[in-house]
């Protein structure tokens, strides 16, 4: 009995270490919005600067290929390897700047993480944001890849902005083609960013 | 005079949304299907779960590989009127800048906690839609809950002015309508219909708008047809001046504002149906 115990009680520790080592979905989740929020609050850089700063952070943790094939559906299948990656580059810019301008409207609140479910490779993470003058559900879908939780949509107030993008984006491809719509994207990112306003 | 207007725009709407009902192409699920009803948290949870991820992950996947011979992605919501829609947009959008933002802007001389108590107030008094729906709806819990803010929220809150029950009690406020009702028992929503100042709607949620109408107790109060419609605008008034420049945001992010708010419509009176 005592011959196995020690080698029992260090194969547990082992195991329970490593489990403790992977990081959860909500602990994604997690490090990625205080990452973004610190960045928003610090007083020293101009909104562009900031937005660089986060731009590598939330690259990693989007599963870009995924996100942009969803978004794009149909026309990704007829869309030429150049532009698939040129729409990938943009949209996800696009996503950046989005998510980036939503928490800077809203900073000055606390985000309160409610539940995970996780189902094999995929989890869904509800988020609510709290602020004394409103209560916004987020709903981060995730999955995982090589180990890592990444980010295939966000469904914000229960509008899921990959089938929003979806029907927008489509829609613009459909009578305008890529070009129009990498003009459209381009000019929109190009726009100087609007500075939330207080009421 | 007051009774007649909008019964005869029900009545219009009703009979309008016949046609489309037939014939719509219309993408969303059907609401009934996603209905479970259920009291017991694991079967409730699992629906979820596998509605948010089966459904959903999968119904992706195959978009992606789906039909070679559709043009383009399905819309959320058939817009066959699209340029008339587009129409009622801009001139919505331009009626917003040039009219009700300045009006609410101006209004907010009127302190927050103020204007907060009016919104409770107007939001007490549209209790029976919320009641009479969810009742129609057979959500007897909702239906306690409404009535028992209603009851709370009038004796202690003064007359609706303050949300004890919101607050203290956290029974919260459920958004319940006719359109909501209609959609809940398998109607589909229709056409898409841009309103004139309501904004973005469907044909079974503008005539759901038209029927809730008469739930309005104002209605039968003993006021003027003028004042009537005054409190009315208050209302509207009031609300847009507590919103965080919302509609500002969506031109901001979106490529095409018109095509994010439709999809965001679509979106969210489905999530509104489910619960």
């Amino acid at each position: 009995m005592k011959r196995i115990f020690v080698p029992l009680l260090l194969s547990l520790l082992l195991v329970s270490s490593l489990l403790w080592a992977a990081t959860g979905p909500t602990q994604q989740i997690q490090q990625i919005v205080d990452t973004v929020l610190q960045v928003l609050n610090r007083t020293d850089l101009d909104y562009a600067a900031k937005r660089r700063e986060v731009s590598g952070l939330v690259q990693t943790h989007i599963n870009v290929q995924s996100i942009s094939q969803r978004t794009l559906a149909v026309h990704w299948k007829k869309a030429t390897p150049q532009q698939r990656e040129r729409f990938s580059k943009l949209f996800v810019q696009v996503l950046e700047a989005t998510y980036l301008n939503r928490i800077e409207d809203y900073s000055g609140g606390r985000v309160d993480y409610l539940n995970e479910r996780v189902k094999g490779d995929k989890a869904i993470v509800d988020t609510q944001f709290v602020s004394d003058k409103v209560e916004i559900p987020v709903q981060y879908k995730m999955v995982r890849e090589q180990g890592i939780w990444q980010i295939y949509d966000v469904v914000i107030e229960n509008v899921s902005l990959v089938r929003n993008y979806r029907s927008s984006y489509g829609q613009i491809v459909s009578s305008e083609g890529f070009d129009g719509l990498f003009a459209r994207l381009e000019s929109k990112l190009a726009e100087p960013p609007v500075a939330g306003k207080k009421q | 005079m007051r009774v007649v207007l909008p019964l005869v725009l029900c009545l219009t709407l009703l009979v309008l949304s016949f046609a489309p009902l037939l014939a719509a192409d219309d993408f969303v699920r059907p609401a009934a299907a996603a209905q479970t009803g259920g009291d017991d948290f694991d079967a409730e949870f699992d629906d979820d779960f596998d509605d948010d991820f089966d459904d959903d992950f999968d119904d992706d996947f195959d978009d992606d590989f789906g039909d070679e011979s559709e043009a383009q992605p399905r819309p959320l919501i058939a817009d066959p009127l699209e340029p008339w829609n587009r129409g009622v947009f801009l001139v919505n959008d331009k009626l917003y800048f040039y009219l009700f933002k300045p009006v609410a802007r101006g209004y907010r001389v009127v302190p927050r906690p103020v204007r907060t108590s009016i919104g409770n107030f107007f939001s007490n008094l549209s209790t029976p839609v919320r009641a009479v729906n969810a009742l129609l709806q057979l959500k007897v819990r909702d239906v306690g809950t409404e009535l028992g803010r209603l009851a709370v929220n009038s004796t202690i809150g003064w007359g609706g002015l303050f949300d004890p029950a919101g607050y203290s009690l956290r029974w919260k406020k459920k958004s319940e309508d006719f359109g909501q009702t209609l959609g809940f028992y398998g109607v589909k929503s229709g056409w898409y219909l841009v309103l004139p100042i309501f904004g973005p709607s469907s044909v079974r949620d503008g005539a759901g708008l038209v029927v809730d109408q008469f739930l309005d107790p104002l209605l039968y109060a003993d006021i003027k047809v003028r004042e009537y419609y005054s409190l009315r605008a208050l209302e509207r008034v009031n609300a847009l001046s507590l919103d965080a420049d919302s509609y500002e945001k969506f031109k901001r992010d979106a490529l095409d504002p018109y095509l994010f708010i439709r999809a965001a419509y679509a979106q969210h009176r489905l999530a509104n149906i489910r619960k």
